[in-house]
């Protein structure tokens, strides 16, 4: 009961995420583009990159200099060598453009949608980047993977405790198994 | 039947019935989590993912923009694949068309200019299977029992949604336990807002 009350936000979250997902048509229409980006700030970066650094390592050095080192990607470069990091955040997700030519910086904000919101949270997982908190959401998202299984374990053993629920719960329970092996077999 | 008996039975019988989704949701986040893990182990097997079923010339006009379903309808016409289906443009000169059961994967590869058509089978991996039944969803298909797939995973959320309201309730209903249950549900929201507001 505690388990599942510490974790009643990340049920929440699950719950409604995956209902805006099984209707993105409904929500964002056919084919949604992502969000729009709007320019949040543009600066110089005055450093420069080690020879042969890798966009990776470059990314990681923009950040630090931009003080938003954190979980991101980055995109491969262009031809005139400019490469955008994409800056993952639960809320704002930010995409920050380094332009070598003329040494310029572009932060761009993704606008604010919340079946945006609800989809990155859902999808987010923990143990891609090498970032403490990213770690750390990973291993609560794999004590909600443990606190699920366990709940339908213990659930189950509770259910057989109570005696005169047993052959009404087993009637529910075979109807689920059922429907289950049926799209299991067909689709 | 007081309104107490109710939201125990409710609570109950709808965790029974919605049990197998449930069960297969919690195993299949294990690979979504782990996905590095479970893919270097198929990668020390050493065996092709896709195997070849067939490439011929073929020649279809691909419209501009994304509306693409009727594009791959077509071509799983004409090449008899069945089964639920996804299409999208892989890159300008490539339109892919994904055909999917919980068992089985094809890719249907079309390539633009040089009018050629290539399809490969995906081999069967435990970790894909249940990847692919989590994220099964949506209303997109034109099968029935795809509708009620979708149906079934809306009522899924709506049994998520209840199960927290009835175990509320039911947690309410206990005094003793009452100062604990603050102290978990507050430290459960407390970490959740950290983490929405850093990560």
């Amino acid at each position: 009961m505690y388990l599942a009350l510490f974790m009643t936000p990340w049920v929440l979250m699950y719950a409604l995420s995956t209902f805006v997902m099984n209707h993105r048509t409904w929500f964002r229409g056919k084919a949604p583009a992502p969000p729009p980006f709007q320019i949040e700030h543009e600066l110089r970066y005055p450093g420069d990159f080690p020879p042969g650094a890798t966009p990776s390592q470059k990314a990681v050095q923009l950040l630090n200099f931009l003080n938003m080192d954190g979980a991101h990607s980055v995109g491969r470069p262009s031809a005139d060598g400019s490469f955008a990091v994409n800056r993952q955040d639960a809320v704002a997700p930010r995409r920050i453009t380094y332009h070598p030519a003329s040494g310029k910086v572009t932060i761009e904000r993704q606008e604010f949608q919340t079946t945006a919101f609800l989809e990155r949270m859902h999808r987010r997982r923990g143990f891609q980047q090498a970032y403490a908190l990213d770690y750390t959401w990973g291993g609560l998202v794999d004590l909600f993977i443990v606190t699920t299984i366990f709940w339908v374990l213990s659930g189950l053993w509770l259910w057989w405790e109570l005696k005169v629920t047993r052959v009404t719960g087993l009637l529910f329970a075979l109807g689920g198994i059922a429907l289950f092996t049926l799209f299991l077999a067909t689709i | 039947m007081t309104y107490n008996h109710f939201n125990r039975r409710l609570h109950l019988y709808l965790a029974l019935t919605l049990l197998p989704w449930f069960f297969m949701y919690g195993i299949s986040s294990i690979p979504f989590s782990h996905g590095y893990f479970f893919q270097r182990l198929d990668e020390a097997k050493g065996l092709p993912l896709w195997t070849k079923r067939f490439e011929k010339t073929y020649e279809i006009r691909i419209p501009e923009g994304n509306e693409l379903r009727p594009v791959g309808a077509q071509i799983m016409r004409d090449h008899g694949l069945e089964g639920a289906y996804g299409v999208y443009r892989q890159n300008p000169n490539q339109v892919n068309v994904y055909v999917h059961s919980f068992w089985h994967s094809t890719q249907v590869k079309y390539f633009i200019a040089e009018k050629k058509l290539v399809a490969e089978d995906r081999r069967f991996r435990w970790d894909h299977f249940l990847t692919g039944m989590h994220a099964r969803g949506g209303f997109e298909q034109d099968s029935f029992l795809d509708a009620l797939w979708g149906v079934v995973v809306d009522i899924v959320c709506l049994g998520m949604l209840l199960w927290i309201v009835t175990g509320v309730y039911m947690w309410w209903k206990l005094p003793s336990t009452r100062r604990w249950g603050w102290l978990a549900l507050a430290g459960g929201v407390t970490s959740f807002v950290f983490f929405v507001a850093r990560l």
